[in-house]
């Protein structure tokens, strides 16, 4: 068995409601995330696998069940946010190099693993651009960026591509994998799309709704490196389809 | 090419400036020597420049000009500090928002100048009740534009700096401060406007220094030409004060989207 990366055991999650019953958002879920892998969370809206990524990464604290990370309580995690949230003051280099600010760790070495990410990202020669002057595009690559700075084994992304136009989603998708690879990150990463997910990833959670359970976790064996050829693959397509069958 | 553009920019807003003051005065100017009205009711431009020259010549307005200043940029400043706090106390704090709202939306609403008198048999006729008067005129829209300030935050920023295990003070000096800037910076504007008619109207009332006893002291004389002098002065100063908050929004906002040409 290899080495995990985070544990979930028996995670639930209820709103309580004053007048109405309560709404079980999460059900008793039950996942061996190993280091290094790339897991994506599908399912329909409304499923709680938006919260269960915020569960994850300690934004939200669950009703039962516990997290075990292999870095013990002070695991270090980056999120990309659904929106890039970027600080609309500082430029693109600056809003990369935040982290690194805030955790005191502004080393040379650490300054120039962030300008060979910026270059994997394509964003050298925005470096000194401010956010506003960036497409939606490019603003979740400094995003990424800036989750990537501080070199937290544990990615966090909560749809990050959802706004974006499928050409540059994508093509972003490729980057990710890219950047993934390079860096040995371990990524769970929330989606809606479904093709997404299995372009991205090593295995696919599909949850259902209401209760949000898990419903079945599919491992996408399609080889890598992925590129745009593979979503034309016959694999691909019955992947895609099973799963849509799964969500239904 | 850039400068060329810039200060052709410059240019022009000073002559429209230029436009617009020549047309009121030659209107005025047209109107007095038509009308003839009596000095003491509307005296020509001319006399009122002599006034304006006479003031600053004899030295008489400068200890005056420096009273007023000097109780603008004193209540101002401790003004706007307790705006912030408030405003970020409040934001935090839903409790204290609760609490104590009601007292400033009626502070604010009652009409100033209604409470200098109760403010001068509390602190007396010197600066304190002036400065005090000023405060509060500041206080409110300080506070209230740091309050937008800091509830327009987005959530995500938020937890952004959550997973970053940031410190409170790094939340507040990195990112809340900065995101609050452009509301508080309206605040800070109006904020300085409120505190020069603040001080004007304190020194109505109270003391014998500053540009407000000028112009009451011109009025009780007849003295017309005076007042309007001395009106002018404190519009400049107006001016002058605003234009100070105005070059430091420019500073610390150059980033933001209300600063671009």
């Amino acid at each position: 068995m290899s080495e995990y990366s985070v544990e979930l055991k028996g995670i639930g999650q209820i709103y309580k409601n004053l007048l109405k019953e309560d709404t079980v958002a999460l059900q008793d879920i039950n996942l061996k995330i190993e280091a290094g892998e790339f897991i994506s969370i599908i399912g329909p809206s409304g499923c709680g696998k938006s919260t269960l990524l915020r569960i994850i990464g300690n934004l939200d604290k669950p009703a039962s069940g516990t997290i075990d990370y292999r870095d013990g309580a002070n695991q270090q995690m980056g999120f990309v946010f659904q929106d890039s949230v970027l600080l609309p003051w500082k430029n693109v280099r600056q809003n990369a190099e935040f982290p690194l600010v805030i955790q005191k760790k502004r080393t040379p070495e650490n300054e120039e693993k962030l300008d060979g990410l910026l270059e994997l990202a394509g964003l050298t020669e925005f470096r000194d651009a401010l956010p506003r002057e960036l497409s939606g595009g490019m603003k979740q690559r400094v995003s990424i960026v800036r989750a990537l700075s501080y070199d937290a084994p544990l990615m966090l992304m909560d749809e990050p591509f959802g706004a974006l136009d499928a050409l540059t989603r994508d093509h972003l998708n490729e980057e990710l994998l890219k950047i993934w690879s390079k860096t040995q990150k371990t990524i769970i990463f929330v989606t809606h799309s479904i093709e997404e997910a299995v372009f991205l990833s090593d295995r696919v959670v599909v949850m259902s709704a209401r209760p949000g359970q898990i419903k079945e976790i599919v491992s996408i064996d399609m080889p890598r490196p992925r590129d745009n050829e593979t979503r034309n693959q016959p694999a691909f397509t019955e992947y895609s389809k099973y799963l849509r069958g799964l969500i239904g | 090419m850039k400068t060329n553009h810039k200060l052709r920019k410059v240019l022009g807003g000073i002559g429209e400036y230029v436009l617009s003051i020549g047309t009121f005065v030659a209107i005025w100017w047209i109107y007095v020597a038509v009308k003839k009205p009596p000095a003491y009711i509307l005296p020509s431009p001319s006399k009122v420049w002599t006034s304006l020259v006479k003031l600053f010549a004899s030295g008489e307005v400068y200890p005056h000009l420096w009273t007023t200043t000097y109780e603008v940029i004193l209540g101002f400043i401790i003004g706007a500090l307790l705006g912030i706090a408030l405003g970020y106390a409040f934001s935090k704090v839903r409790f204290l928002h609760d609490m104590f709202m009601p007292y400033l939306i009626f502070m604010q609403t009652a009409p100033k100048i209604a409470l200098v008198p109760l403010f001068i048999v509390w602190f007396g006729i010197g600066l304190v009740s002036k400065v005090i008067l000023i405060i509060s005129m500041v206080l409110f829209p300080v506070q209230a534009g740091m309050m937008l300030g800091l509830d327009s935050i987005p959530e995500d920023v938020g937890n952004l700096m959550k997973i970053l295990k940031a410190t409170k003070w790094q939340i507040f000096s990195k990112v809340e401060m900065e995101y609050s800037l452009p509301a508080l910076f309206s605040g800070l504007k109006i904020g300085i406007v409120q505190a020069v008619i603040g001080a004007i109207v304190a020194e109505w009332m109270s003391g014998k220094q500053g540009l407000g006893y000028i112009l009451t002291y011109a009025s009780s004389t007849y003295n017309t030409a005076m007042l309007l002098a001395g009106i002018v002065v404190t519009i400049l100063l107006g001016i002058f004060t605003y234009e100070c908050i105005n070059i430091l929004e420019r500073r610390f906002l150059s980033w933001h989207i209300s600063q671009q040409v």
